[in-house]
């Protein structure tokens, strides 16, 4: 699979996980701006499901995916335990719909497993390897591909 | 303690280019775009010398040395200007004037430094 | 970056300026202007880019400038007359000269035979026999490294003796600030030197006129020195002083020994020193500086030439012109960015406190909402303020027109004139930048296809020279500007032929004149074929609509046959900034450019008719006008709105056509600041942008003409484009 960025500090890397349903996943967490309870978004027209809407943060007009439903689970309602993870995502930052934080974790490049071959989309697009902590089995999760790709279509 | 030399000249690249040419050797510099703001910087802080072009708007290079010259603050203050090669009449002037040497443009930073070792301390 | 290479480009920079400067001073004189303030600002223009030009040994500019400038010398002196022929010359110079700084920034070759004739034509206007060569820039700065003054070389000289000097400087060296001692010390740099003082003209002390000079020196330095070393030293003093240089031995040397010093004799000096209470202290080290100057300077200055007169002038234009661009500072255009950023969240977050103390329920006339309104005036003074900043005359951009205008109107060999109106007007940078290209096209288009050739005008009984006239003005908030021309207006009878040809009316569509005007704003009106080299490479009036749509504002075109056409654009005047007409439409607040509404009405019933399968039309007046479902065009519902429970917003679009939004209500009017959905997503159809309200939430600013373009094409927006969810 994908090889992670080589980290800074000797090979020490820290890993921001959350929550969703029942998986458990993590982002780098050189990638996240901040942490946000969740406030009601302005949907956007013709906009993908799991794009809902954006909210203000600070003056800056934000989209917030639904990481769920972008990962392709079934979306659930979001319930006051919904968090949005701001990450920068290249030049744009963006907020990621998720249950809850879970911990930070700090781990050397060698914690992380490759991702096994298994015949999922999502697998494929966005998990860039696996991480098997206290039990429990932690995907990686690579955010470049996390908003909607554009194709225009004639009309 | 360096030297300050206060350079007018309403263009920038003239004045950046005096500008590095000065501090090069350490000499601190003041910087005034035309005659007007000359003397209003002159009268903020009287430098060791002087060197100022002729076309300027406002207040031109002449006018500039006049006044200068004529207040008694200033009296002993070198002026160099800087004048064109073929302009003969312009040094002549600039000297009654009041101006104490000049500098051919396009100027050499060497000679540069010369002439104002030939005027100030 | 390398300092020389900085210093270049603001040389460049600085070209740029200068050149402006020049066309401008030239045109005023063309225009009539005789203040010989103007003629002595063209000149140092021209003076300027030749000397920093020369600085980086640019040969070919330094050389035209030259030239250049010595006719504009002939010309500041009275010896040349500023006719309109001449003006024209110069102008073209002035042309020529852009074009070798440009040349000579890109590194690209210049038109030597156009420069070469041009050069011509000036060395014509200058005196006879002048000389226009100038020296070659032998010195330029790369060939010096900055290194300190090093002694001279001295160049072995075989005649051998050493070097005297007798130097006694006059009065009017130190009166030129002239240093006797740093001289002597300039000398012994360039050798061993030995210094003998003659203080034998020195007066008892209370004789002493301390304007007057008395002291006397003699300094021998080595015979290997080169004489023109020492002269060079003596260069500034040269005519204040008697100097003699010559070598020991010559017998020229012996008979200079006119007030041959002994050599310094102190008990002599002290007896004479004797008779005065205070001593005098001599030393060959500095001499005393003469004390008041004034009357050492002031007449040189009266027996110079026709100096006062011209002194005179200067001073007196000098306060005719009140300096009206008074104390400037530059700033990082960052910083203003981001003070505008912050600036523009402060409204958002005042607005939003003043929301949240109402529903709080503070009475109006507390003192808590009392405070707050004051915040808000206060807040939108300093927008304004800081909006101000940023706002530029269109003068920048306006100035690149007379160079265009005739350089088409030479390329279609068509006199032209061009009158600039309102150049002062301000307008925000972001918006100045983006007016260039379409001001240029509608420009080009004027002359092009607006003028009639001069025989026709002629045959017309118009003036031969064709008037293209350029305006600019604040009208109600938005800046309008007018690119209008006295050619013969719009044949209306083509442009209808060739829209009904293209397929984008029927050929028996009802159009008033003013529509048939509008239609070559059309995309597709114009092919390549049609628009010809000039008017831009089969560019046609759609781009330009569209470039100044980009920038939320409209264009229109008026046209009277036979007399002449205008365009006029009303932008806004910040890109940052929007009046809108907030609305809501199934739960969802959107906002709604102010600009493009016309009228707001309340549909009755009998008003909305259906149109083929699904469409929607409302009688306005006398005619019928789309009716579009915004709810439906963004995909927020899926029924339509009863037209009689919603409110009609009756606005206008491209080039005059019209279309009714049905929203379900207005909420109110508002200016708001414009948030970029771009900026973290991507572009939606049908949305301009995005704002924050006073309660915090985000609302959509719509995109009127997409909606509208879309209405006539599709049933909803899904059709212009999908985003497609990878993954």
């Amino acid at each position: 699979m994908t090889q992670t960025n080589p980290t800074a500090a000797g090979g020490l890397r820290e890993l921001i996980s959350f929550r969703i349903g029942a998986q458990e996943f993590c982002v780098d967490i050189m990638a996240v701006r901040e942490i946000r309870g969740w406030t009601a978004a302005t949907a956007l027209p013709q906009s993908p499901s799991f794009v809902r809407g954006v909210i203000n943060l600070r003056g800056a007009v934000l989209p917030i995916v639904d990481l769920a439903a972008r990962l392709g689970f079934e979306g659930g309602e979001t319930t006051d335990r919904s968090v949005i993870i701001v990450a920068q995502i290249g030049d744009q930052v963006v907020g990621l719909l998720v249950d809850a934080v879970s911990d930070i974790l700090t781990v050397t490049d060698d914690v992380i497993q490759p991702t096994p071959e298994v015949a999922s989309d999502t697998a494929k697009t966005f998990v860039r390897g696996l991480l098997a902590i206290d039990g429990r089995m932690i995907s990686l999760i690579g955010l470049e591909r996390v908003l909607p790709d554009l194709e225009l279509v004639a009309a | 303690m360096s030297m300050t030399v206060l350079t007018v000249d309403d263009s920038r690249t003239m004045r950046e280019m005096l500008r590095l040419a000065l501090t090069d050797v350490g000499y601190r510099v003041l910087q005034a775009e035309d005659g007007v703001h000359g003397l209003e910087v002159l009268a903020g802080e009287t430098p060791d010398v002087i060197v100022t072009d002729i076309n300027m708007p406002r207040m031109d290079g002449f006018g500039f040395i006049e006044e200068v010259r004529g207040d008694p603050q200033y009296r002993g203050v070198p002026i160099l200007v800087l004048t064109t090669e073929s302009d003969a009449e312009k040094k002549n002037r600039a000297r009654m004037a009041g101006a104490t040497g000049w500098i051919v443009k396009p100027f050499n930073p060497v000679k540069l430094v010369d002439a104002i070792r030939r005027v100030a301390a | 970056m390398d300092p020389l290479a900085a210093i270049r480009e603001t040389f460049f920079q600085e070209c740029e300026e200068q050149l402006a400067e020049l066309e401008s001073g030239l045109l005023a004189m063309e225009g009539g202007d005789t203040d010989s303030e103007t003629i002595n600002a063209v000149f140092r223009a021209v003076h300027s880019i030749k000397g920093g030009a020369g600085a980086f040994s640019l040969e070919p500019l330094v050389r035209f400038a030259h030239v250049f400038e010595t006719a504009l010398d002939e010309m500041r002196s009275g010896r040349l007359a500023p006719s309109a022929d001449v003006l024209k010359t110069l102008l073209r110079a002035a042309d020529v000269l852009a074009d070798q700084v440009r040349a000579a920034h890109d590194g690209a070759p210049e038109d030597e035979a156009r420069s070469a004739a041009l050069a011509e034509e000036l060395k014509a206007l200058g005196p006879e026999g002048a000389s226009a060569e100038v020296a070659g820039t032998e010195e330029a700065w790369g060939d010096f490294a900055f290194q300190p003054l090093t002694a001279v070389e001295a160049a072995p000289d075989a005649a051998g003796g050493a070097w005297r000097v007798r130097f006694k400087p006059r009065a009017d060296l130190y009166a030129k600030a002239n240093e006797a001692a740093l001289l002597l010390r300039e000398l012994r740099r360039l050798g061993d030197a030995v210094v003998e003082l003659d203080a034998s003209a020195l007066p008892p002390l209370a004789d002493l006129d301390p304007e007057a000079a008395y002291l006397a020196w003699t300094v021998t330095l080595p015979g290997e020195l080169d004489e023109t070393a020492i002269r060079e030293v003596f260069e500034f003093v040269d005519g204040d002083c008697e100097l003699e240089i010559g070598r020991d031995g010559d017998t020229a040397a012996a008979d200079d020994a006119d007030d041959a010093a002994p050599a310094f004799d102190i008990s002599a000096l002290l007896a004479k020193v004797q008779a005065a209470p205070e001593t005098l202290v001599v030393e060959p080290a500095p001499a005393p500086r003469p004390a008041p100057l004034a009357k050492a300077a002031t007449t040189p200055v009266d027996a110079a030439q026709p100096n006062p007169a011209a002194a005179n002038d200067a001073q007196a234009a000098a306060q005719r012109k009140p300096d009206t661009a008074g104390a400037t500072i530059r700033v990082d255009l960052e910083r203003v960015d981001r003070l505008i950023d912050l600036v523009g969240e402060l409204v958002i977050n005042q607005a939003m406190l003043s929301q949240r103390v109402m529903e709080a329920g503070f009475a109006r006339a507390s003192g808590v909402a009392m405070g707050l309104d004051e915040l808000e005036q206060l807040t939108r003074e300093i927008q304004d303020s800081v909006m101000a900043i940023r706002a530029q005359p269109v003068k920048s951009v306006f100035q690149r027109m007379p160079r265009l205008v005739r350089e088409v109107a030479a390329m279609t060999g068509k006199p032209v004139r061009l009158v600039t109106e309102g150049e002062g007007t301000e307008v925000d940078k972001t918006v100045i930048e983006r007016l260039a290209d379409p001001l240029t096209h509608m420009i080009r288009n004027a002359i092009d296809h607006g003028l009639e050739s001069p025989e026709t005008r002629a045959a017309a009984g118009k003036p031969a020279e064709g008037v293209v006239r350029l305006t600019a003005a604040h009208r109600s908030g938005r800046i309008v500007i007018e690119v209008g021309d006295d050619g013969g207006g719009i044949n209306r009878e083509r442009v209808k032929s060739i829209a009904v040809e293209r397929g984008l009316i029927a050929a028996d569509a009802p159009l008033s004149d003013e529509e048939i005007d509008n239609l070559i704003f059309m995309p597709g009106f114009s092919t390549a074929s049609e628009v010809s080299d000039i008017s831009g490479r089969g560019v046609g009036m759609d781009v330009v609509r569209r470039s100044i749509q980009a920038l939320g504002g409209r264009i229109t075109i008026t046209s009277r046959p036979g007399k002449g056409s205008t365009f006029t654009m009303s932008l806004p005047l910040t890109l940052a900034v929007l009046d809108g007409m907030v609305v809501s439409v199934q739960g969802q607040t959107l906002v709604a450019p102010i600009t493009a509404i016309v009228e707001t009405l309340l549909p009755k019933a009998s008003d909305v008719h259906s149109l083929g399968g699904h469409a929607r039309v409302i009688a306005i007046r006398d005619s019928y006008v789309p009716l579009i479902d915004v709810g439906m065009a963004l995909g927020y519902r899926a029924e339509p709105l009863a037209a009689t429970q919603g409110v009609a917003l009756l606005i206008e679009g491209e080039g005059g056509a019209r279309a009714a939004l049905l929203v379900d209500a207005i909420q109110g009017q508002r200016q708001v600041v414009i948030k970029s959905l771009e900026a973290n997503y991507r572009q939606v159809p049908g949305v301009a942008a995005a704002t924050i309200l006073g309660d915090g939430r985000v609302a959509l600013i719509l995109d009127i003409d997409t909606i509208v373009a879309v209405s006539r094409g599709a049933d909803s927006l899904r059709a212009e484009k999908r985003l497609a969810a990878t993954g």
